[in-house]
C-alpha cells in the first residue's frame, strides 16, 4: 500500500508487472525506461539468472514533483514468472498499488496465462489485497509473433471481465506506454481518493500521467 | 557481510544500512588515497559517515550527491578536482548499488521465507486442530461403539427372551399332555364312582321300604354291588395318585418357571435338576434316556430359575445331538470341598473342533434358520459366570459331548 510520508513530503507508489514466465515483464520495464521522460528516473536494477530469467525482481524507480511540492515516487517491479518462485512472487506483490498482468499471446501459452492469472488472484488474497478493487490492466504481449491468438479471440474470452485489455509487442515498445498510462489512470483514482491528490496537492489526473510520460508537470501548470 | 536492515524489501534504502563494518573501512581507505585530506562522506541529512583529516567546513570544498534510485542517499565532499570527485562518487554509487541489490534480494528472500514459515505454521495449526477433532471423534467413536454394543446386547437378550418364551410354549404343550392324562382317568374314575353311588342309593331305597331279607339279598346280588365295592377303593386310590401327579407337575413347573426378577435363595441343585427333568420329560423321552447320578450336595445360594434354564438348555442340546437315534444323557453331580460339579454327558453326534471353539459365541448356531438363535449357550455361560462359576466343553465326533459346570458353594 502506498504510504504518504508527510515528514519528507513523499508519496511512494508500488506497481507490479505480473504474468507467466517469459511473457515479457522485464522487457516492458526496459522499454518504459527508454520511453518515459519523467523528472526523476533511476536505472533498472535487475537480479537475473544466467538465462535471462528474473530470479528475484527487476526494479525501475521513477518520480516527479507535484505542484504542492509532494514528491511522487514510483517503484515498478517485475515478479519472477517461474512457478517455483511463488514465495518470492508473493513477497513482491505485497503492498502493491497496481498490477499489469502481462500475458503471452501465443496459442500455446493459454494454460500458462490462466494459471498465472489464477495465481495472481490467489496471491493477492494471501497478501491481503482486495483483488476486486486492485487497479489492474491486462496486456496481451508478443503480438509481433506468428501463431498468436487473434485480438477478436482474446477480446471474446475476456469480454465478461472488467479489466482493461491492451495488446503489445514490448520488444518493439508497441503498446507498452498505453498499458502503463491506463494503469496510471486507475491508480490515480485510488490515490486521489485516499490522499486528496487533486484537492491537497493540486495534482490532476492528466498531470499525474503526463508527468511520468514526458516530465511535463510544468506545462500542466501552464495550461491552467 | 553487512547486517540486513529491518523493514520491507521495497522500502527506501539508507546509506547507513548499505555501508557497514569492513566494507566501510576499506572504502574509506580507498577514498583517502583518491581524494586525500578534507574528504567527508555524509548521509542524505548531512550526518557524517566518515571524514578524513581535518574536515571542518571549507568554503572551497566541492560536494556531489550519491544516488541509488532517485533521491540522494548521501553526499561526498572533498577539496579536490571536479573530475576526481565525480569519479569517486561514481565508484561509491556502484558499490552502493551492488550493496542495495544484495540488501533487497536478502530482505525479499527473508520475507518470502517468513511468509512460507507462517504458512507452514498455519498449516501446522490447522493440522493440529484437525488432529484434535479426529481425536475427539475417535473418543466419541469408542463411546458410540459401546452404545451400539449395548443396543445389540439388549437386542440379544430380548431375542433370547423370545426364544425362551417359544421353548416355554413347547414345554407348556408337553405339560398339557402330562396333566391331561391323569385328568382323563381321574374324571373317568369319578364318573364310575358316581354310578356306584347311584346304585348304592337305589339299594338304600329297597333297604328302607322292605323288611324281607331274602328280597333285599336278591336285589343286592342283582345290582352287582359286591364287585363295585371291591373296585371302589382302588378307583379312589388311582384318582388320588393322579391328583398327586398333577400336583407334582405343577410344583416342578413352579420351580422351573420362576426365572425373572427372583432373588437369590438357598437351593438344592439336585432338586433343580430333577424338576427340570420332570418338566422336560415329554420332550426328551422319545429321543434319549436320561440317567441321573446325583451325589450329595450342600445347599447353595443361587438363582434357581436361571440355573434351570441352563440345565434345560444343556439337556435340550443333548437331545438335539441324538440325530442318529436314541441315546443316553447322563447327568452327574458331585461336591468336592467348596465346589459343586455338574456334568451333562451325551452319546450324541459330537461337535467338530472348529465349531467347538465357537459354540459360546453369540448367534453361533449349526441349526437351520428358525430352529435356534444361537444364544442358548451364550446366555448359559453368562448365567454360570454370574454365579462365579465356569462352564467347559469337550467333545468327540461320533462319540458325544460333555459339558462340565463348576459352581462355588455359597451359603
Amino acid at each position: 500500500m502506498a504510504e504518504l510520508d508527510e515528514k519528507n513530503n513523499k508519496l511512494a507508489i508500488k506497481l507490479v508487472y505480473y504474468g507467466p514466465a517469459l511473457s515479457g515483464k522485464t522487457t516492458n520495464l526496459m522499454r518504459l525506461h527508454d520511453l518515459l521522460q519523467p523528472d526523476l528516473k533511476g536505472e533498472i536494477m535487475t537480479l537475473e539468472t544466467q538465462n535471462d530469467r528474473t530470479l528475484f525482481f527487476d526494479l525501475l524507480p521513477l518520480g516527479f514533483r507535484a505542484p504542492s511540492g509532494l514528491l511522487v515516487k514510483f517503484k515498478l517491479f517485475t515478479v519472477p514468472g517461474q512457478v517455483a518462485h511463488d514465495g518470492t512472487r508473493k513477497a513482491v506483490l505485497s503492498r502493491t498499488d497496481g498490477v499489469v498482468f502481462v500475458a503471452d499471446s501465443q496459442r500455446t501459452q493459454g494454460v500458462n496465462n490462466a494459471e498465472s492469472f489464477e495465481n495472481l488472484a490467489a496471491n493477492a488474497a494471501r497478501v491481503g489485497l482486495d483483488f476486486d478493487r486492485l487497479p489492474l490492466v491486462v496486456q496481451f504481449n508478443k503480438r509481433d509473433l506468428r501463431d498468436v491468438l487473434s485480438e477478436e479471440e482474446i477480446k471474446t474470452r475476456w469480454q465478461d471481465t472488467k479489466w482493461p485489455l491492451y495488446f503489445s509487442a514490448a520488444i518493439n515498445g508497441n503498446g507498452v506506454n498505453d498499458t502503463f498510462q491506463q494503469l496510471l489512470i486507475d491508480v490515480y483514482k485510488d490515490m486521489d481518493r485516499r490522499y486528496g491528490l487533486q484537492s491537497e496537492h493540486r495534482l490532476k489526473q492528466r498531470d499525474f500521467v503526463t508527468s511520468l510520460m514526458t516530465g511535463s508537470v510544468g506545462s500542466g501548470r501552464a495550461c491552467r | 557481510m553487512s547486517v540486513i536492515a529491518k523493514g520491507n524489501f521495497d522500502g527506501d534504502l539508507r546509506l547507513h544500512d548499505l555501508l557497514t563494518g569492513s566494507e566501510l573501512s576499506r572504502l574509506r581507505s580507498a577514498i583517502e588515497v583518491i581524494l586525500g585530506e578534507g574528504t567527508r562522506l555524509t548521509d542524505e541529512a548531512g550526518e557524517v559517515i566518515f571524514s578524513i583529516g581535518t574536515a571542518d567546513a571549507d568554503p572551497g570544498r566541492r560536494r556531489v550527491a550519491l544516488r541509488i534510485e532517485l533521491e540522494p542517499v548521501g553526499y561526498i565532499e572533498a577539496n579536490n578536482s571536479e573530475e576526481r570527485l565525480h569519479a569517486a562518487a561514481l565508484l561509491i554509487e556502484q558499490i552502493l548499488k551492488s550493496s542495495a541489490r544484495y540488501h533487497m534480494a536478502s530482505k525479499l528472500h527473508l520475507e518470502a521465507v517468513h511468509a512460507d514459515y507462517e504458512k507452514l505454521q498455519q498449516k501446522h495449526e490447522a493440522l493440529r486442530e484437525s488432529e484434535v477433532r479426529y481425536k475427539a471423534l475417535a473418543e466419541n467413536l469408542e463411546e458410540r461403539v459401546k452404545e451400539q454394543v449395548k443396543t445389540i446386547e439388549t437386542a440379544q437378550r430380548s431375542l433370547y427372551q423370545s426364544e425362551k418364551m417359544a421353548s416355554v410354549g413347547q414345554l407348556a404343550a408337553g405339560m398339557a399332555h402330562e396333566i391331561n392324562n391323569p385328568i382323563g382317568f381321574i374324571s373317568s374314575n369319578l364318573s364310575t364312582a358316581q354310578s356306584y353311588v347311584e346304585k348304592l342309593s337305589t339299594f338304600n331305597q329297597h333297604l328302607c321300604n322292605s323288611n324281607d331279607v331274602s328280597a333285599l339279598r336278591s336285589a343286592w346280588s342283582q345290582s352287582n354291588l359286591d364287585d363295585d365295592l371291591q373296585d371302589f377303593p382302588s378307583l379312589l386310590q388311582e384318582s388320588l395318585d393322579g391328583a398327586n401327579r398333577i400336583a407334582r407337575i405343577i410344583a416342578d413347573l413352579k420351580v422351573f418357571s420362576n426365572v425373572d426378577g427372583q432373588e437369590e435363595e438357598l437351593a438344592d441343585i439336585n432338586e433343580i435338576i430333577r424338576a427340570m427333568c420332570n418338566v422336560s420329560a415329554g420332550q426328551v423321552k422319545q429321543h434319549a434316556q436320561v440317567i441321573l447320578e446325583l451325589g450329595d450336595l450342600l445347599m447353595t445360594r443361587c438363582r434357581a430359575g436361571h440355573l434351570s434354564q441352563v440345565f434345560l438348555n444343556l439337556l435340550l442340546n443333548a437331545v438335539e445331538a441324538m440325530d442318529v437315534g436314541p441315546g443316553e444323557i447322563r447327568i452327574q453331580t458331585s461336591q468336592d470341598g467348596d465346589e459343586i460339579t455338574i456334568r451333562f454327558a451325551d452319546t450324541g453326534s459330537g461337535i467338530s473342533e472348529p465349531e467347538l471353539t465357537r459354540i459360546f459365541e453369540p448367534f453361533f448356531t449349526t441349526r437351520d434358520v428358525g430352529q435356534g438363535t444361537g444364544l442358548g449357550l451364550t446366555v448359559s455361560r453368562d448365567i454360570i459366570q454370574a454365579h462365579d462359576g465356569r462352564i467347559e466343553v469337550s467333545s468327540q465326533l461320533g462319540v458325544g459331548t460333555t459339558f462340565t459346570i463348576h459352581l462355588p458353594v455359597r451359603e
